[in-house]
């Protein structure tokens, strides 16, 4: 399945200086002649806790490959993937990105799904000097390293999830905000990290706090949980859910028969397919939560990306295939401005000037954190709508306050 | 020649970086890293046999070690790597208390367990380890050209270091004890090899290495994960990778990495897709279920067996002609009594085996003890020894005291010299006392390949290395043919005229009367008789209540 | 007081079926003294069966139970004549790992068959519950609870009034007396696998409503098992449904009233604290054998 590149003839004879032959091995910046198809190098996660996000991230690379093959290739060459399983663990993944970069000499690389991963791999594209553009992974972390070739292909990173939601409660009328509120996250840094910021913000609001836990990852029970939130009865719930908890902690609030005033949820609710498969199409009524995509967002060829992808993959795009169209639409960009594969020219230019994507016009800081804002998004007549920024609203209708479970 | 070999292929391993690419380099040093935790989770696993599903909690907290106090002193993390090594040895002596009393099943239980538990304070002890959000390590700075050469090396060279320790345990007393509690625990603590030590110090032994390399692997990573760090996949791979190599051996572990890694990458790239990632836990689970199924003792092992043709069936030992045919005749006078025991009571359950039962054995003297079958003599091996404790009763035993088991208990994985020096007081002995018994031809053989009458004379020499002042002899002419009766008697009366006191339960009776200078008579837990052999060859109660017909008959035919 | 009884009632509901959930792998060590790791994976293999059951004909779930159990049971006498019969042989660390080495096949296959996306099983009563003043009664954890004890009691008067019945105690308390006395150890041993890959079957049915699944779901059911097993004493199936019991309570008290960040290491703990207490006395005869098979 994989194309072998002969090259032990070149090494044999350089036996005295190791250390030469290693540079021009690994180190090539500008690797990658101008024939043959253009080889674009990825990991994802496609098995594992994760698996299930990471499966629409490949097809959303592979619904950019489709178009811009179809549209003669990027610099006149035939793109081609080759994607690797890391099956969400890390020696993989570090083994993976070694094998593209120095097995596969992948002309360009796209990164892998979670912080968890993006954080060895990003160092070993660094090492080589290979450009990175992630699609997915925002903690804080990974952004503290001094990466120079390092690019987050969304809108925000965790720390901008809580902004737009704040931004809302904070422009009601205070007789129309929630008193009380209770706070719940899954110990991941996708999720706790927004939740804390909400708690700090919505407490300066004079919103007081009835309940806040923690809980591990592996936590699939959430009866005793949602009791207890239920006891203290607040009119908003943060909810910092990864995957699958987001459904289970609302059936149990449904068990528990618990419907806050306003519920927010990180991640979940955004998938458009298990969320109201899981908690029931009538129950997804006023839910909110922030998203980097939004189907019907007037972004830059959206509504062309959400029709080609329904048709290639017979199913809806979800936020996870856009971040993975997003990235390939970043590199592209880049790719083209420079005219040539030179993994330092293209890194400087993207930190000179903005990307429009599906996800909205992106420009990065010099850690490659971007400058743009993410959408709140709010489950309405079972589809999910902008509500803000207005800009993007698809919708001016707000769903206040959450209707109980039907 | 053989010594030649290893320093061979540390050479060789030394010279890759000059010649591969990074993909490769990182292979060799995932490798590496594979082969140091196989090769340290080996002295537990393979030489005590001990199975730890746990092991790769101390890659963990070496690394967690490690990668803290560099961030926190602002040093290299290879200078705190070592500290990484003492944490682990220091929290495997914690585990290793803990997990004292646990054995087989319970002890594999214990340590998945305890690893799943350290992960989870790990995660949650975010004040320390930055929880699920993990711990960024410097990014190294020295030149790209050279980036992986200082953690292959290091690792390179901590494996080098791996294989010697255990090289040197393999060839010490402490490996041999080690390697006697996998084949019999409860054998070696008999023979004086203290047990729980063994064990603590084994596992502290076998985690220290795995805690230098956390160190090292946690920098070449330059980020620490608590789901990475304490995963039970890393513990089932090393695991996989001992047992194909061939746990207990030196260099299974290594041979089991050098397989088990590229293997596991290889699979990684032959498929992609969405689909990927299933078919690689189908291929691995599948080679694992393959390896236990069918090469349960490993490659190495299995290639040794097929190398070595063992001869057939061994054949008896050397003529023992230097061994008196009899008992010295005339009166003999022995000491004060050196073992005595008085009023011992024992019941299991409902059961009463023991009811006041009293005796001595005399210093010099060879004393048998005889009952019928139930009369509770192996329980009062086994109380008289220390395995059982009595209910009440007291006995007063010589502080060096050794037995043999009426099936013969060896350690089978070990040589007949191993045998000797696992319990030795003095282990320049061991080929003088095989000389004697006429095994010395046999001194390197597997004691599982020997005959059952020459375990039963290496079980003797064994005993014989605790230089005991008594010792316990469970029917030794059981199980074996005349000619080895013989010989076991001679060695017996040999043993006696230079010092050392027997009690013998035998039910072999014109060994008993040949042996023994007196003889004490069990019934229904308690003694009946006691005298010479003639005396107890004449007593009624005795013919009526144990001897029945068949001595009358053998009395008959022998006096 | 509210919410401590609300605690307790979703322990005990939740413990039920923690109890028929562990029941499967605490006969099979009971019988075997074998420890059964592939038993969380069987156990979302029964859960993806439901889904499908479920999804294509609109059978409940729960009346979906005998259908699983059946293809479980065949199942479970499939890997025992393929895999368990020749693993033992090894000893106990060879059927530790072949049965580990199970599990992983299963969760490949499983995510071959139906994907890696969360899967949920919604019947139109799901979600909801009655009360008793003001303690909810979610009605899936009461039916499943209910279905749980009634297994149960099913799986006690199987052991205790038939031919089987007599041959797994027979087996479980003493193997080579019962070879000897004409008990057809290799058949039951058979049927016992099977029985108990069918009732961790019957537990993975009831999960499936209960919460979403993935195909790793099984993994959290391997730790879960153990500790219950280990808590109500290996092999007792009247020590099982008090240790599952107990620690369903155990678990919602923990996230109650200690912390949700520690209720995942309850069942570690638990497994540690009674196995260090007293663990001859609640694995019996693990003395001697144990260290011969190394």
């Amino acid at each position: 399945m994989q194309r072998r590149i002969p090259e032990l003839s070149r090494r044999t004879f350089l036996l005295g200086s190791g250390a030469v032959l290693l540079t021009a091995c690994s180190g090539g910046t500008t690797s990658g002649g101008g024939s043959g198809p253009l080889r674009i190098g990825a990991s994802l996660p496609l098995t594992g806790p994760v698996a299930d996000v990471s499966k629409p991230g490949y097809q959303g690379y592979q619904a950019w490959q489709k178009k811009i093959n179809a549209a003669g290739g990027l610099l006149g060459r035939q793109v081609e993937f080759v994607v690797l399983d890391d099956g969400f663990d890390q020696n993989t993944v570090v083994a993976n990105y070694n094998r593209l970069i120095s097995q596969d000499r992948v002309d360009l690389l796209l990164g892998t799904f979670s912080s968890f991963l993006n954080l060895p791999a990003s160092t070993i594209a660094e090492r080589h000097g290979m450009l990175y553009i992630e699609p997915s992974g925002g903690a804080a972390e990974i952004f503290e390293r001094g990466l120079k070739r390092l690019f987050f292909a969304q809108p925000g990173t965790t720390k901008d999830v809580p902004d737009r939601f704040v931004d809302y409660i904070t422009a009601l009328p205070p007789g129309d905000r929630p008193r009380t509120a209770a706070y719940s996250t899954q110990n991941d840094p996708s999720a706790d990290v927004p939740v804390q910021i909400f708690q700090q913000k919505f407490e300066a609001l004079g919103i007081r706090t009835v309940h806040s836990t923690n809980y591990p990852a592996d936590t699939a029970n959430f009866d005793a949980m949602a009791a207890t939130i239920a006891q203290a009865a607040p009119d908003l719930v943060v909810h910092g859910a990864v995957t699958a908890d987001g459904v289970g902690m609302i059936r149990s609030f449904q068990k528990v028969g618990f419907s806050p005033k306003f519920l927010f949820q990180t991640k979940s609710p955004s998938d458009p397919l298990t969320f109201p498969d899981g908690i029931g199409k009538g129950n997804t009524e006023g839910i909110f939560t922030t998203a980097a995509w939004h189907p019907k967002a007037k972004t830059p060829g959206n509504a062309e990306f959400v029709e080609a992808y329904k048709a290639q993959f017979n199913e809806e795009p979800t936020e996870d295939a856009a971040s993975s169209y997003t990235a390939t639409q970043v590199l592209e960009a880049g790719v083209k401005a420079v005219g040539k594969i030179d993994q330092d020219a293209i890194a400087q230019w993207l930190h000179a000037n903005s990307v429009p994507t599906v996800s909205g016009t992106l420009a990065w800081d010099e850690r490659g954190v971007p400058k743009a804002s993410m959408l709140l998004v709010q489950w309405q007549k079972g589809q999910i709508e902008v509500v803000a920024p207005s800009e993007a609203a698809t919708t001016q209708n707000v769903v206040r306050p959450k209707p109980g479970w039907a | 020649m053989r010594k030649l070999l290893p320093l061979g292929a540390l050479l060789v391993a030394c010279v890759p970086p000059f010649f591969v690419d990074s993909y490769y380099q990182n292979m060799l040093i995932m490798v590496f890293l594979l082969a140091i935790m196989a090769g340290g989770w080996n002295v537990m696993g393979g030489y005590t046999g001990y199975i730890s599903l746990g092991h790769s909690a101390f890659l963990g907290v070496g690394a967690y070690t490690t990668g803290i106090l560099a961030n926190a002193w602002g040093v290299s993390p290879f200078l705190t790597a070592p500290l990484g090594g003492v944490a682990a040895g220091v929290l495997a002596a914690l585990l290793g208390l803990v997990t004292a009393r646990a054995r087989g099943t319970v002890f594999i239980i214990v340590t998945f367990a305890l690893l799943a538990l350290l992960g989870i304070v790990a995660v949650n002890w975010s004040s320390l380890t930055n929880g699920s959000h993990g711990l960024v390590l410097a990014i190294p700075t020295w030149d790209a050209a050279y980036a992986n050469w200082p953690f292959y090396y290091a690792l390179l060279g901590l494996l080098a270091l791996t294989v010697l320790m255990s090289w040197a345990i393999r060839r010490s007393r402490f490996g041999i004890g080690l390697l006697a509690i996998r084949d019999d625990e409860e054998k070696a603590a008999g023979l004086g090899i203290n047990t729980p030590r063994h064990k603590l110090l084994a596992f502290v032994v076998s985690s220290v290495p795995i805690g230098v390399a956390g160190g090292i692997y946690g920098y070449y990573l330059s980020f620490l994960d608590p789901r990475a760090m304490f995963t039970i996949v890393a513990s089932i791979t090393l695991v996989l990778a001992a047992l194909l190599g061939g746990a207990g051996t030196l260099w299974g572990p290594v041979i089991g990495a050098l397989l088990v890694e590229p293997f596991s990458q290889w699979t990684n790239q032959q498929f992609t897709g969405p689909d990927a990632g299933a078919w690689r836990l189908v291929l691995f689970g599948g080679v694992l279920l393959l390896v236990v199924l069918f090469l349960p003792h490993g490659i190495l092992p299995e290639i040794q067996k097929r190398l070595k043709r063992t001869p057939a069936t061994a054949p008896v030992g050397k003529r023992l002609d230097h061994l008196p045919v009899a008992r010295p005749s005339g009166p003999r006078t022995f000491g004060p009594a050196l073992l005595e025991v008085t009023g011992l009571h024992k019941g299991f359950g409902g059961l009463r085996v023991l009811d006041g039962c009293s005796f001595d054995v005399k210093r010099g003297s060879i004393t048998g003890l005889i009952g019928p079958n139930g009369s509770g003599k192996t329980t009062v091996f086994n109380l008289v020894h220390g395995l059982l404790r009595a209910d009440s009763g007291t006995i007063s035993r010589p502080p060096r005291l050794a037995r043999t088991y009426q099936l013969t208990r060896l350690f089978p994985r070990l040589t007949v010299r191993e045998n000797l020096l696992a319990g030795a007081r003095r282990p320049e002995k061991a080929m003088e006392l095989l000389e004697f018994i006429g095994l010395a031809d046999y001194a390197d053989k597997l004691a599982d390949s020997l005959s059952y009458g020459q375990q039963k004379l290496v079980e003797l020499a064994q005993v014989l290395m605790l230089d005991p002042d008594l010792v316990l002899l469970d029917e030794p002419a059981g199980g074996i043919n005349p000619t080895q009766i013989e010989q076991m008697a001679g060695l017996i009366r040999q043993l006696n005229s230079s010092g050392t006191t027997f009690l013998i339960v035998e039910h072999n009776m014109p060994l008993v009367l040949s042996l023994c200078d007196e003889v004490h008579v069990l019934a229904n837990g308690h003694r009946i008789a006691s005298g010479t052999p003639q005396e107890i060859q004449r007593d009624p109660l005795v013919l009526d209540a144990y001897l029945g017909a068949d001595f009358r008959e053998l009395h008959g035919t022998n006096s | 007081m509210v919410t401590f009884l609300q605690s307790l009632v979703f322990g005990v509901l939740v413990g039920g079926v923690y109890a028929l959930a562990s029941s499967g792998l605490s006969l099979i060590f009971g019988v075997m003294r074998i420890v059964n790791l592939a038993h969380g994976g069987l156990m979302v293999a029964a859960a993806f069966l439901t889904y499908t059951i479920w999804n294509s004909t609109g059978l409940d779930p729960f009346l979906a139970i005998p259908l699983v159990c059946a293809a479980l049971f065949a199942l479970g006498c499939l890997l025992y004549q393929g895999v368990i019969r020749f693993a033992w042989r090894g000893g106990e660390a060879s059927i530790i790992l072949a049965t580990l080495a199970l599990a992983m096949i299963i969760e490949g296959v499983l995510a071959l068959v139906w994907g890696a996306e969360p899967h949920n099983v919604t019947p139109s009563y799901v979600n909801s519950s009655f009360r008793l003043g003001p303690i909810v009664f979610p009605a899936v954890q009461a039916i499943g609870f209910v279905i749980a004890c009634v297994l149960l009691g099913a799986l006690y008067l199987l052991l205790n009034g038939t031919w089987l019945g007599r041959g797994v105690r027979a087996a479980a308390a003493n193997p080579t007396g019962a070879t000897l006395t004409g008990v057809r150890v290799e058949r039951v041993n058979v049927v016992t696998y099977a029985i108990g890959v069918a009732l961790t079957g019957a537990a993975g049915a009831i999960v499936s409503v209960l919460a979403p699944f993935m195909p790793d779901s099984g993994d959290r059911w391997i730790g879960i098992g153990l500790a219950i097993v280990v808590l109500g004493g290996m092999g007792s199936l009247a020590g099982g449904l008090a240790g599952a019991l107990l620690f369903g309570i155990a678990e919602t008290m923990t996230t109650t009233y200690v912390s949700t960040a520690w209720a995942t290491a309850v069942p570690f703990v638990v497994i540690i604290a009674v196995l260090l207490v007293r663990p001859q006395g609640i694995f019996g005869r693990t003395t001697r054998r144990d260290v011969m098979a190394g």
